[in-house]
């Protein structure tokens, strides 16, 4: 299985799709977003609100690149190849899911590294290690999420519903813009995507308040609901074919 | 002559197997064994059902009914235990991956593969281990294929109409790199439409159309059940006698030449012998084209086609 994942991964880091939507695209607009018409004490505070957003969202966009090409491949012939090898299939599903996980990294980091070096972010060693962590587990819900795409539909269409989803993500999660700027019946709306939990529990960290214990619950409850549409999505994969 | 019976040694059975799609039946009542060491060609028209076919002995389909055994278990242990591979029609090669990477990954899910160097030698792939998948010609990503398929070493092996894609040359090179593997005793089946590919590779053929096996044995015994010979001789003025003959189908008669078509060619030459009809003898052995098409049903059109050339005597 870490063949497969190695595989996976090489193949991921040559796509420029992913390199752009993946990490270039996050790290700048971070960089723009912090630096360009920002003043004073609200610089600070972007610098710092918008790492945690802008990590969240290239983790997403990575997550739903990684489980749109689940739809490539099988298109490609590659799913119906590996079931011809001795690598079991719940090894394959385990081992795009693995890759998926580790995909989300270079975006995080990314991200948290531009505001350190570039942006002169400060934070607790504590408080660094939290949000990294929080980014990276919480990504779960989107890779599942990104292969239940990947198998629910082909190529061309996985791609259309990825870049819909990821930007509703952004867009109502408040990833882009916060949320208090929203209408508050879309604040309400809001509180219960799950990018928005996703991102909120790294940022209470950062902003050193207590994590909300329903932010969570929501968020593991999409990822409860992601990971039953990975699982349809597949079975439903393997009968049609 | 059709060799049905099943041995539970063998390393392909498939009894009364039936699979279909909607209303059509792919496979419908099919029964074969294979022995182990064999190359045996699975002969048919497309849609004949060979696909079908070999995706029920790789356990990527389930049959409606029927028992399908590989290597004395289920098609998924065979794969699982790395003993049965295969190769496909088409597809299976992915993007942003280079040839030594993508077979070396293959190779890692045996147990106990062939050395990569090996592998990408017979497949005749050394020049091109580095080259991404995606700049591959037509018959160098088929050689990628049967290098997966060979990989890991596999007892046997299903090409799913190997050569398809390919042209005259590279099909040649194709089955060259296939000798490579067999002299090493594994038991071989691949699909095809080519006939002179099943003639010239196979040590059996079997020949499947519409879901059902219509003949089965080697080549010779093939074009012997069906395939009509052509004795042909100078013909005197009264041409007659000549469709009485024993065998005799039919007789066509091109200027001096009479060309008779004939179920059994030494019977129809004695007899003409007999009669004192032998003048500038010729005899065409039957065709394993004919053979094809008399069996796949195929023969009607090309008969139509002919019978208006043809002199009724």
């Amino acid at each position: 299985m870490f063949g497969y994942i190695r595989l996976e991964v090489t193949r991921i880091l040559r796509d420029p799709g992913y390199v752009i939507m993946g990490f270039a695209m996050p790290v700048t607009m971070y960089l723009v977003f912090t630096n360009l018409g920002v003043a004073g004490d609200d610089r600070v505070w972007a610098a710092l609100y918008m790492m945690v957003n802008m990590a969240a969202f290239g983790a997403i966009g990575s997550a739903f690149n990684n489980g749109a090409g689940i739809a490539e491949d099988r298109t490609a012939g590659w799913l119906r190849q590996l079931r011809t090898t001795p690598l079991a299939p719940v090894r394959v599903v385990a081992g795009k899911a693995a890759t998926g996980v580790l995909m989300v990294l270079p975006a995080i980091t990314g991200a948290c590294l531009s505001a350190a070096l570039l942006n002169g972010v400060r934070l607790e060693v504590w408080q660094w290690i939290s949000i990294v962590l929080l980014l990276w587990v919480g990504s779960l819900p989107f890779t599942l999420l990104g292969m239940a795409l990947g198998y629910l539909f082909s190529g061309q269409t996985a791609a259309v519903f990825t870049i819909a989803a990821n930007m509703t993500m952004a867009i109502v999660g408040g990833l882009w813009l916060p949320t208090e700027g929203f209408p508050s019946w879309l604040r309400v709306v809001a509180q219960w995507t799950p990018s928005f939990g996703y991102a909120d529990l790294p940022r209470k960290v950062a902003f050193g308040e207590t994590p909300g214990a329903g932010t969570a619950l929501i968020l593991t409850g999409w990822l409860v609901v992601f990971g039953i549409l990975a699982v349809y999505g597949y079975r439903r994969a393997g009968r049609v074919r | 002559m059709t060799d049905d019976t099943n041995d539970a040694n063998d390393t392909v059975s498939l009894k009364d197997v039936t699979k279909r799609f909607g209303a059509v039946r792919a496979v419908d009542g099919l029964s074969l064994g294979i022995p182990a060491g064999r190359t045996v060609a699975l002969l048919g028209p497309n849609g004949a059902g060979k696909s079908t076919t070999i995706a029920l002995l790789l356990g990527l389909l389930t049959p409606d009914s029927g028992t399908v055994r590989v290597l004395g278990g289920t098609p998924e242990d065979a794969v699982r235990s790395g003993r049965l591979a295969a190769m496909p029609q088409e597809g299976g090669l992915v993007s942003r991956t280079t040839v030594r990477e993508l077979v070396g990954f293959v190779s890692g899910t045996y147990r106990a593969p062939l050395p990569l160097r090996e592998v990408l030698s017979i497949a005749g792939l050394e020049g091109l281990a580095d080259r991404r998948l995606e700049r591959l010609s037509g018959g160098q990503a088929q050689r990628v294929r049967f290098a997966l398929a060979l990989a890991g070493d596999p007892e046997l092996i299903l090409l799913d109409e190997p050569t398809a894609a390919l042209d005259v040359r590279a099909r040649r090179e194709f089955w060259e790199s296939m000798r490579a593997f067999t002299a090493r005793g594994r038991t071989i089946l691949f699909s095809t439409h080519y006939l002179e590919e099943a003639d010239e590779y196979a040590d059996r053929i079997v020949v499947v159309d519409k879901g059902r096996i219509v003949a089965d044995g080697t080549s010779g015994e093939i074009k012997r059940l069906v395939a009509l010979s052509t004795v042909s001789v100078t013909a005197g003025e009264d041409g007659v006698f000549l469709e009485r003959l024993p065998g005799v189908v039919s007789v066509e008669i091109r200027g001096e030449r009479a060309h008779l078509r004939t179920r059994d060619a030494d019977a129809t030459v004695v007899a003409l012998a007999a009669a004192g009809g032998v003048r500038d003898l010729e005899v065409v052995p039957a065709a394993l084209e004919d053979a094809f098409l008399a069996l796949t049903g195929q023969a009607g059109q090309t008969e139509r086609a002919t019978e208006a050339s043809e002199v009724q005597v």
